[in-house]
């Protein structure tokens, strides 16, 4: 917990730091380019920038520690409901582009490792080399040439809202997410199959085939099992990566997420909304990584956290 | 790399149409995209055309309009008078309704204009508005302005996008909810996603709006919109297709391309306060070295007008100047010779690539500069760097850059160039001595003289080189009939829209 604190400590001093050496005045994208120096002096006392910096820092601290961001300059909203709003359509993205590679990652990297230099492996290995290869952004352009200009079954993009059902929802987000997905999945399988055959080299796994365990359960009791903790560890990486990877695909997409929120809000020098959401996103990424941390735990009863 | 791959693909699987079963098309819905999504949709306190693009002659309207001609006609101001140029008496339709449905008055126009004028309320060009005494309501239905002075741009800035009527009692909810007279009204605006107008029923232009709804999608990706018009998502876009898509969707039955011209000036800017920009030789070497006709080509698939000085083809006082100084890299090579760089010398473009044009631009000229031994190498900025360096925002003293290309969007502009603070840094009395007698020149026939000899100076100069008119590139499905072929004005002025039986 206490790294946890610390760690989040240091990223709102960083992207406190960081956003304001950014070249660009608030107050002047705000009045446009003939405001005069005594309205952007009062723009600036309005969002207290002219303030020390530390000063700043403190009150920002003190709001955000009980839940308040700030107003977004250019919304005039609370970045907190900004956040929040963007969310859903965010939070369902990157957990479908999650579900999307774990779901093929896995499988398909036992089935390699099983298979090991047989012709399963190679067809695999070039699944994922593709995958690796394909930057996002290109595969969201070729899956919405194909799934919504030749075939017409989904949408070229645009999100419906979850207000007319499930479904609609789900719909506008199924392409943004293999796209999304696209590259962790190749990663992740190319990591589970070499996780996967490390573990059948090993002692333990003869021992269990020459007891006449089934080979299934000997896979999925015995080896899987211990190369799960290299797996999860490269997929808690990955999901931040996907949070992150969003940014590109919700501009492919034109999605109303956190991550077009949060460009739209540096190209406006919407200070309140770009540190909301850095913070947000950090804290989001620093839960998941404690949560794989106790995952190690449960998956290697031998790992204990004192 | 990536973008002319990604052109190449669309074009080659978009070859076969199909019908798409998602279709935006219904009569009376008309689904456009935009690029970018306005900051809030008040014009009065923010200049954002993104912002005007869904407000300006769609929700508000002013006294006078610019229409798709570029002519100011009587707007909610059916006439006006004025006999001395200082006064002018401005008589109101009678019988407009906001949508709120209070009768548009006297006292809105006074309170709007008054509001203008307040230092308090950050009216984005409050110094337009400078030259107003006083605004004086004479009855419920007419209103006069006395000014300073003698101001010959006044009837144009009471018909820009700042100057539109809102009733008073609405003023708090300009930024998400603006109130006006016009065609449509907001109905809904997604935050990140769209902004949808309906048609106001009680319209005091008879017929108008044809449409019954029209939903505003934020796309800001070329490719994505590209994508969405052929998949049937969007029914039209207007400021988001880049020239590379032009021709191939010419030939798509599906669509129709309008092609016209806007008041974009992509300007080639040079540092006039900095050596060797500031001799005049250099500026017209470098204005000689460049082959215009080339640079459209290359950047804009030849879609767009070259430009012989800042006044577009839109502006009713323009004349073609562009040959004045020439295609002539001999003549380039001879001139710098002279200016004492006969060996040419370095110089750097910094271009915000936020604008597609900028760099292509800057790439085509870097290569036409160095075959009159001008070394220029094109460094790459971001937007808000480009402000500071470049266009020199306070805190900035005196710009930072050699060279740089940007578009002009602004109409009847020429006044930066009398503005020696303005980042070309171009100080020229006579020149100044030009533009100050059209501000006070009312006559149409003797202003016109001026602007032509304005003109004419500016490419005899060269302070820049006004490289071409970007243009309005406006793709929609086949049936869409009413948009304006051209921009003459910021407005996307969708009252005459309507789908063909």
């Amino acid at each position: 917990m206490a790294a946890l604190a610390a760690t989040l400590f240091f990223v709102s001093l960083l992207v406190f730091v960081v956003v304001r050496v950014l070249p660009g005045d608030p107050a002047l994208i705000i009045l446009g380019l003939e405001a005069s120096p005594e309205s952007l002096a009062r723009v600036r006392q309005g969002l207290g920038l002219d303030r020390p910096v530390p000063v700043q820092y403190a009150k920002w601290v003190g709001q955000a520690l009980r839940g308040d961001l700030g107003r977004s300059i250019q919304y005039d909203l609370p970045v907190a409901s900004l956040i929040l709003s963007r969310l859903a359509v965010t939070l369902p993205l990157t957990l479908l582009a999650a579900g999307f590679m774990v779901a093929a990652a896995i499988p398909l990297g036992v089935f390699a490792a099983t298979h090991h230099r047989r012709w399963g492996d190679y067809l695999t290995m070039t699944l994922s080399q593709l995958g690796v290869a394909v930057p996002g952004f290109w595969a969201g352009l070729l899956l919405i040439l194909l799934f919504s200009v030749q075939l017409g079954w989904v949408q070229a993009g645009g999100f419906d809202g979850w207000g007319q059902g499930v479904w609609p929802g789900l719909r506008s987000l199924l392409l943004p997410a293999v796209a999304l997905g696209l590259f962790q999945f190749a990663v992740l399988a190319r990591t589970t199959r070499s996780a996967v055959l490390e573990v059948l080299r090993e002692e333990y796994v003869k021992t269990a085939r020459a007891k006449g365990l089934a080979e299934r359960l000997v896979l999925f009791r015995h080896a899987l099992r211990n190369a799960l903790i290299p797996i999860v560890t490269v997929a808690g990486v990955q999901l931040g990566q996907l949070l992150a990877g969003s940014i590109i695909l919700e501009s492919v997409f034109y999605l109303p997420g956190l991550g077009r929120l949060t460009l739209a809000a540096i190209s406006a020098r919407d200070l309140p909304v770009v540190q909301g959401v850095v913070l947000f996103v950090a804290s989001m990424i620093v839960t998941v990584n404690a949560a794989v941390d106790i995952l190690y735990g449960l998956l290697d009863p031998r790992i204990r956290y004192g | 790399m990536k973008r002319p791959l990604i052109a190449m693909v669309i074009a080659a699987l978009g070859a076969a149409p199909v019908a798409a079963p998602v279709a935006a098309q219904t009569q009376g819905n008309l689904v456009i995209q935009v690029p970018t999504e306005p900051p809030g949709l008040d014009m009065t306190t923010n200049p954002s055309s993104a912002i005007a693009a869904v407000v300006f002659d769609n929700v508000q309207e002013g006294l006078i309009k610019i229409d798709r001609t570029g002519k100011m006609v009587p707007w909610l101001a059916e006439r006006w008078y004025t006999t001395d140029s200082r006064n002018y008496t401005f008589f109101l339709r009678k019988g407009v309704r906001f949508s709120n449905g209070r009768e548009l008055k006297a006292a809105d126009v006074k309170f709007a204009l008054d509001r203008a004028m307040n230092p308090e309320t950050k009216h984005p060009y409050r110094v337009q508005y400078d030259v107003i005494q006083d605004v004086i309501v004479k009855d419920d239905y007419t209103v006069t302005v006395t000014l300073k002075r003698v101001d010959a741009t006044f009837l144009y800035t009471t018909a820009r996008q700042g100057s539109v009527i809102y009733p008073r009692e609405a003023v708090d909810s300009l930024k998400s909810q603006p109130v006006g007279t016009g065609p449509f009204t907001v109905a809904e605006w997604v935050r990140g996603d769209r902004i949808v107008l309906v048609k106001n029923k009680d319209y005091w232009v008879k017929g108008l709006p044809k449409l019954d709804r029209v939903v505003f999608r934020f796309i800001p990706d070329p490719n994505s919109t590209l994508a969405a018009l052929k998949s049937g998502d969007i029914d039209a876009s207007v400021f988001g297709i880049g020239p590379e898509s032009v021709d191939e969707l010419k030939k798509d039955a599906r669509f129709q391309v309008i092609v016209g011209d806007t008041t974009n000036d992509v300007t080639l800017s040079m540092n006039n306060s900095k050596k060797p920009y500031s001799d005049k030789r250099v500026r017209l070497a470098i204005t000689h070295a460049i082959n215009k006709d080339e640079v459209l080509k290359g950047a804009m698939f030849g879609y767009g007008k070259i430009l012989g000085s800042n006044v577009d083809p839109t502006n009713p006082y323009f004349v073609d100047v562009s040959k004045r100084v020439s295609y002539d890299p001999v003549k380039a090579k001879k001139l710098l010779a002279e200016a004492g760089y006969p060996n040419g010398f370095d110089a750097v473009f910094k271009v915000a690539p936020q604008y597609y044009y900028t760099v292509r631009s800057a790439e085509i000229v870097a290569s036409q500069l160095a075959k009159v031994g001008i070394r220029a190498t094109i460094q790459q900025i971001e937007w808000g760097q480009w402000l500071s360096q470049v266009f020199c925002l306070a805190p900035c003293q005196n710009p930072d850059y050699d060279m740089s290309i940007i578009g002009h969007a602004e109409a009847w502009d020429i006044g930066n160039f009398a503005n020696p603070k303005y980042y070309f840094r171009w100080d020229s009395s006579d020149f100044q001595k030009l533009f100050q007698e059209s501000q006070v020149t009312v006559d149409d026939k003797k202003r016109r003289e001026l602007y032509v000899k304005m003109q004419e100076m500016l490419a005899d100069e060269a302070p820049a080189v006004w490289l071409y008119m970007h243009p309005r590139l406006a793709i929609t499905k086949k049936g869409v009939s009413g948009l304006w072929k051209d921009q003459p004005a910021p407005v996307l002025d969708l009252s005459e829209v309507a789908w063909q039986k």
